[in-house]
């Protein structure tokens, strides 16, 4: 037997373990084991340490389970009271804007006339129409902005099992 | 494993208490054993487990089924682990989990028993099993999710977010570290 054979019996030992080989591979690896003492007694030992860590056990904590469980419940509560907050901050934000889009024909008819009666130039009331119609918007991007760079914090691998 | 899985993943989005409580049971042992074996200690082992099953809760509905539940559960666990190891030292993550480095994933101090080691020593732990804690942890790891948790090798990628290529070689490496490591506790 060559060094080649015995290097392609350790790859192969290994290879059957990690992904598996081909019929054709077992049959040649099993011919050479039963003719190669040192190879045999390799293929043993990875054996012999895989069925170790196969078998090795450990001692769960006791109440782990239970301790895990009361902490979850309870962030979970926490998670569900906020959820409402949240809702109605969403609710009053398009609350908001409908009420800016439905009132803003007279909105602009008060600006003017306000701008009329104190002689503010018409670019600086039409400004403040425009503000004051976008402070809805404003808000909700800035909630949105919140909401994105919160999970923009988490990582890429969080989805991926999804 | 399909319809199981898609029926974890509308638990988790309804963020179902029951649900959790079931999968907390269900995977309390392979979580576990996955954590003492990756950070070597059971204390961590403990605090990370929990903090696992509420990062579960609140980020269940990025879980869509299509994946094998477990190899989710595993990939939080273990970038929480990383995550950590982060704040803790000052190297890079890719310095801690590269395998070509030095020291990769290594929690244990030389000069001390390591932790993992008192655990196996505390709880009887037969030779072979102690032979474990003279293994990189990176390479423990792939060990672990291979042939304990049984998951294929591409869902050991996904787990490890590393090319299929890389999960062999550490698996090579790590079935030979194993088994060097068992004779020498062996002679």
């Amino acid at each position: 037997m060559n060094p080649e054979s015995h290097a392609r019996a350790k790859h192969l030992v290994a290879q059957e373990r990690v992904e598996g080989i081909s019929q054709s591979e077992r049959d040649w690896l099993a011919s050479h084991l039963q003719d190669c003492t040192r190879c045999a007694e390799r293929a043993r030992q990875t054996d012999e340490a895989l069925r170790g860590l196969r078998t090795a056990a450990i001692l769960l904590p006791s109440g782990l389970a239970s301790r895990t469980q009361f902490r979850v419940r309870l962030r979970a509560q926490e998670l569900r009271e906020q959820a409402p907050k949240r809702r109605t901050l969403w609710f009053a934000c398009a609350l908001s804007w409908a009420f800016g889009i439905a009132s803003a024909p007279y909105v602009w008819r008060l600006f003017a006339w306000f701008g009329e009666r104190t002689g503010v130039p018409k670019l600086v009331w039409e400004l403040g129409f425009g503000l004051w119609w976008t402070i809805p918007a404003l808000f909700a991007a800035a909630v949105l902005l919140m909401e994105n760079s919160r999970r923009g914090d988490e990582p890429d691998w969080m989805s991926q099992g999804s | 494993m399909g319809d199981e899985a898609k029926s974890i993943a509308r638990g988790l989005q309804k963020r179902d208490p029951d649900l959790l409580d079931r999968l907390i049971e269900q995977y309390q042992y392979r979580l576990f054993r996955y954590l003492v074996y990756v950070t070597g200690s059971r204390e961590r082992a403990e605090d990370f487990f929990q903090e696992t099953w509420i990062r579960v809760l609140e980020r269940g509905h990025q879980y869509d089924g299509k994946s094998k539940f477990e190899a989710w559960l595993f990939a939080i666990a273990r970038h929480l682990v990383i995550d950590w190891q982060r704040t803790k030292k000052p190297q890079s993550l890719d310095t801690l989990t590269d395998p070509e480095q030095e020291h990769p994933l290594q929690l244990a101090n030389e000069n001390e028993p390591s932790p993992l080691h008192q655990v196996l020593s505390q709880e009887n732990e037969e030779t072979v099993q102690a032979s474990l804690q003279k293994i990189p942890a990176i390479y423990r790891e792939v060990l672990v999710l291979r042939f304990q948790e049984e998951l294929q090798i591409e869902e050991m990628a996904g787990v490890l977010s590393i090319p299929l290529s890389t999960v062999k070689s550490r698996l090579y490496r790590g079935l030979e570290a194993l088994r060097g490591a068992l004779q020498g506790g062996a002679a």
